[in-house]
């Protein structure tokens, strides 16, 4: 890790127009950089201090926590899910969501203590269930990788843990949300030593980025 | 065949990494030892009772029953158990008291790169000294090993958390809030802790400046930020406190790899003042840490101020294995043994590492065995 240059890591998918938009808006060089592009990786002769990593919104904690990557842009939904050892500086407010317990129409009128011991279907185990050992109650997790609103219509789970934005998912498939667990938006993140030995160029950029984002 | 597996987290160390450790070691005990510290050791494992001393971090710790129905843990780090050994063993001695240990402790942590359930510590500690110039010593300590040790772009970040504590302390915020507030500090979510700080019955300025803390970093000039500061007494001690030890390290000659960072916010229960972390740029993980623990000998029954540093030694290892240079061995062979063993012995009493062929190989298959390697010197002695 070269003293003089930051690199930054972006998750791909539905944040990185958004994402362009505020790096555009600090300044900071965006040429190319497009959820079909190719590239991974990218410079700018005309900046090298900056240099971006595009990656899976769930790699992007990864790659801060152990310093590959010194400031990154993710969900608070991947930051929570992940438990990484991060540091949490900026809410950027986009890409706005919830966490919520979702049960079937059906199942209409139960209450949260209804579901112990009931089946979880859920993209993120570690927070379903922490949600659930908090309220002191027990369910049995059951990790799947997407389309969680399947299972309960398949019988896999009772209810499912996921993230909505609309809700538009959850009345397609017939399942409603019995409660909200937390909200997330996008979040800058760095690591802990970059902050440290990069100061220098990370505290500007991170001055810019709360004034930019309190302003709107 | 039997299993081969070992438990998650701990490590075999191989000749290459024990080499650059022990090498570490020596150089460490060396230095330590100049200042007046003299080696402790101290049991493996204590009761649950002792090591929760430093606070409640029972999910990290390696828990047992012994047969006598106690619970014991063993060691997440040293600092608990010198307490506990000096409230035993050395009410009665002349301080302060310098100590210093080398030693392996053991954390339930997840593992991985440069973070082990079962790690090595080298530490001081400096009992019975209050005061900024026992600070400097331990600190300017610290930085002398990171140098001695050829660590290049060490930078060693300082703070005074009282300044954080008496704010916070002083504040019309209610305790289960501040709990709160200290855990976020800690784990450096500014985005929660700006959002429940919001929330504060509180003047917006000091809400500002104790959001403000933890991104504080630079030179002594840092101090003048902190606007909300001199409303308050115990803060403005602890800041002037924070200016003595900084002088005192100057007068050290050790204040360019110094700087004033108020976000070394860690073990918010345990320490009392001067705190401080080492890091360099090559890994994201810190190197080194200690501070000032004033009220944790109480805790065992002896009321004496106290202060010290442990540093990471696997990680140190790590940043420093590119650094070193390997040393020239000889191995000396051929067909009469007794005149190889007395070549060796020869070469060894002039200071050398030399190893015997105690294979009998011929000299061609000794050359392609050593051909891969470049810091062996092959000796032949041929029959006469």
């Amino acid at each position: 890790m070269p003293d003089n240059c930051i690199t930054i890591a972006l998750s791909k998918g539905t944040l990185l127009n958004p994402t362009v938009g505020l790096l555009d808006a600090c300044g900071l060089p965006s040429d190319g950089i497009t959820s079909d592009s190719r590239n991974m990786i990218f410079t700018y002769e005309g900046d090298p201090r900056i240099k971006y990593l595009i990656c899976r919104p769930s790699d992007v904690p990864a790659y801060v926590e152990h310093g590959a990557a010194d400031l990154g842009i993710v969900g608070k939904d991947v930051i929570v899910e992940q438990g990484k050892d991060v540091f949490e500086m900026v809410d950027l407010d986009y890409g706005f969501c919830r966490f919520v317990v979702a049960i079937p129409s059906e199942m209409a009128g139960i209450s949260l203590k209804d579901l112990n011991y009931k089946r979880v279907a859920t993209k993120f185990p570690r927070v379903a269930e922490g949600f659930f050992r908090q309220h002191g109650l027990q369910v049995e997790v059951i990790k799947l990788h997407g389309n969680i609103e399947l299972a309960p219509l398949m019988g896999l789970s009772d209810v499912i843990v996921d993230l909505v934005s609309s809700g538009r998912t959850l009345r397609e498939n017939d399942l409603i949300e019995l409660v909200s667990i937390m909200d997330s938006t996008t979040r800058l993140i760095g690591n802990r030593v970059s902050f440290r030995t990069k100061y220098d160029i990370m505290q500007p950029l991170l001055e810019k980025i709360q004034v930019l984002v309190k302003g709107e | 065949m039997r299993n081969r597996e070992i438990p998650k987290g701990v490590r075999d160390l191989l000749p290459d990494e024990v080499k650059i450790r022990r090498d570490l070691e020596k150089k460490a005990i060396q230095l330590f030892s100049s200042f007046g510290y003299e080696e402790v050791i101290t049991p493996t494992v204590e009761f649950l009772e002792v090591v929760e001393a430093s606070g409640n971090i029972r999910e990290k710790l390696f828990l047992f029953m012994d047969r006598e129905g106690g619970i014991l843990s063993l060691r997440p780090e040293m600092t608990v158990s010198i307490a506990r050994m000096a409230a035993t063993h050395m009410r009665d001695e002349i301080l302060p008291r310098r100590l210093y240990y080398s030693s392996n402790v053991f954390r339930h942590v997840e593992p991985h790169l440069a973070q082990y359930r079962e790690f090595w510590q080298m530490g001081i500690e400096l009992l019975g000294a209050p005061g900024p110039w026992a600070d400097a010593e331990v600190i300017s300590l610290a930085v002398k090993t990171a140098l001695d040790f050829g660590l290049k772009n060490l930078k060693v970040s300082l703070n005074q958390i009282g300044i954080f504590n008496s704010l916070l302390d002083e504040s019309a915020i209610e305790p289960e809030e501040k709990t709160l507030i200290r855990n976020l500090v800690e784990k450096k979510d500014l985005v929660e802790l700006t959002r429940r700080l919001e929330k504060q019955p509180i003047d917006d300025k000091l809400k500002d400046t104790i959001a403000k803390l933890p991104t504080l970093h630079g030179g002594l000039e840092v101090l003048n930020k902190l606007a909300y500061i001199e409303k308050n007494r115990a803060a403005v001690n602890a800041v002037k406190e924070l200016m003595e030890v900084y002088a005192a390290l100057k007068g050290m000659g050790v204040e360019e790899q110094i700087l004033v960072d108020m976000g070394v916010l860690r073990g918010l229960d345990y320490y009392t003042g001067v705190v401080f972390e080492g890091f360099s740029p090559e890994l994201g993980y810190g190197l080194l840490g200690g501070g000032r623990y004033d009220n944790l000998l109480s805790q065992f029954g002896f009321a004496c101020p106290a202060t010290g540093f442990a540093l990471g030694m696997d990680r140190l290892t790590l940043v420093l294995k590119n650094q070193e240079s390997k040393q020239v061995r000889y191995m000396v062979g051929g067909p009469n043994m007794a005149a190889n063993v007395r070549k060796a012995d020869e070469l060894r009493n002039a200071g050398n590492i030399v190893e015997l062929d105690v294979l009998s190989e011929n000299q061609a298959v000794l050359q392609e065995k050593l051909a891969g390697n470049p810091n062996y010197i092959l000796v032949y002695i041929d029959a006469e």
